[in-house]
């Protein structure tokens, strides 16, 4: 893992470990600010009156400043993902299991979450850029050392980088663009979705291909 | 844009480039800059992928379609002049634009991928359409972003398609023709 992939997790579930944390306020006063005003007109200023935190402490969480914070609010969700979800994602007897959580509860946030949602309806073209091309690089980075425990479970170490990265392809394609044929909300829909494509697709390969 | 960077470009710029008048730019761009912009992406994006399937040239099968155009493509993009300048430079302006128009590039690519697949081995309770969408979005985040992967090595190429991407798809995977 690169050093800004290890930094980046830390950042991204510092958050959600600890509700007390200078960066979960933060994020969810940034959050309260998105709702309110909407993202094009959230300035760090605002987030930070909001948090009760001088300035400069805003600034230090969004070292990316007002361009990068719908980058730091979806990111942040990912580290949610893998806190709220952590207990169900720990206990899945079967790869089949995780993916099943892992795959409802991402699409779950991006498709309820209402600040998400608020962002991806409105200010997408302020967003995809980050989640795009070069830059895309980095999310898959970091959305691979967030899998590596669960998916570690069932996979070969060498197999864990490309699975997480067909994962995370899959469900921020599904997220922001969402596909008529597959209804998310539905279990048995997702199961077999999963069941199907997504675990033969990440299983290593039978030698010799 | 390819010389200037889409930010500098105006409609002045482009007229003098072109030995039009303005008044002329603004009969073909009523939208002016903004329309000027997104008209250029979406030829600069038709362009790409006209050419991607000139150099993949006729394939009957999923497996080798797929091989082939995720090393082409990738190859290409890297290649590409006006693309690559406007992603490192200005991807703020270019990607919803390219965002816009990928719409209907995954419709061409998911039509296509679809129509082959029907006339494969596929596994039990895989629906061509289904599959196809699904691979669809993989391939064109593939040729976009290396991630994981290396895409110039024909071995690891291989391994993506018919290890990963179409194990859970095609009956036979491995036993698909080879390119």
């Amino acid at each position: 893992m690169t050093g800004t992939a290890a930094a980046l997790v830390d950042e991204w579930t510092t958050g959600y470990r600890d509700a007390d944390a200078p960066e979960r306020r933060l994020v969810e006063a940034a959050r309260a600010c998105i709702a309110r005003w909407g993202l094009r007109k959230t300035t760090l200023e605002d987030i930070a009156r909001e948090a009760g935190v001088a300035r400069a402490t805003a600034y230090r969480a969004f070292p990316g400043g007002k361009d990068r914070l719908a980058e730091a609010v979806l990111c942040h969700e990912a580290g949610r993902l893998f806190t709220d979800y952590d207990a169900a994602l720990s206990t899945a007897g079967t790869l089949e299991d995780l993916l099943v959580v892992g795959v409802t509860g991402a699409l779950a946030i991006m498709a309820d979450d209402e600040v998400v949602r608020s962002v991806l309806a409105h200010d997408a073209d302020l967003v995809l850029p980050h989640f795009a091309f070069h830059h895309l690089d980095r999310f898959l980075d970091v959305a691979t050392e967030l899998c590596r425990p669960h998916l570690g479970r069932f996979l070969p170490d060498d197999a864990v980088r490309p699975a997480a990265d067909l994962l995370a392809r899959v469900v921020l394609s599904l997220g922001f663009r969402p596909a008529a044929w597959l209804d998310t909300r539905d279990p048995a829909a997702v199961r077999r979705f999963v069941s199907t494509y997504l675990v033969p697709a990440v299983r290593p390969p039978k030698e010799p291909i | 844009m390819a010389r200037d960077g889409i930010g500098r470009v105006t409609v002045e710029g482009v007229a003098r480039e072109a030995g039009v008048a303005r008044a002329t730019v603004y009969r073909v761009f009523p939208g002016g800059r903004h329309e000027m912009v997104a008209a250029t992406v979406s030829w600069a994006v038709g362009e790409f992928f006209a050419g991607l399937a000139l150099e993949i040239g006729p394939v009957d099968d999923a497996a080798t379609l797929l091989e082939r155009g995720l090393v082409a493509g990738r190859r290409r993009l890297a290649e590409h002049e006006v693309l690559q300048h406007a992603l490192q430079v200005e991807a703020d302006e270019v990607v919803p634009q390219l965002a816009s128009v990928m719409p209907a590039v995954l419709a061409f690519l998911r039509r296509d991928l679809a129509r082959r697949l029907e006339t494969e081995r596929l596994r039990p309770g895989v629906d061509p359409e289904e599959a196809a969408d699904v691979l669809s979005r993989l391939a064109l985040s593939l040729i976009g972003t290396r991630g994981a992967w290396d895409l110039d090595d024909p071995a690891e190429v291989r391994r993506l398609v018919r290890g990963h991407l179409l194990a859970g798809v095609l009956a036979d995977p491995e036993g698909a023709p080879t390119v």
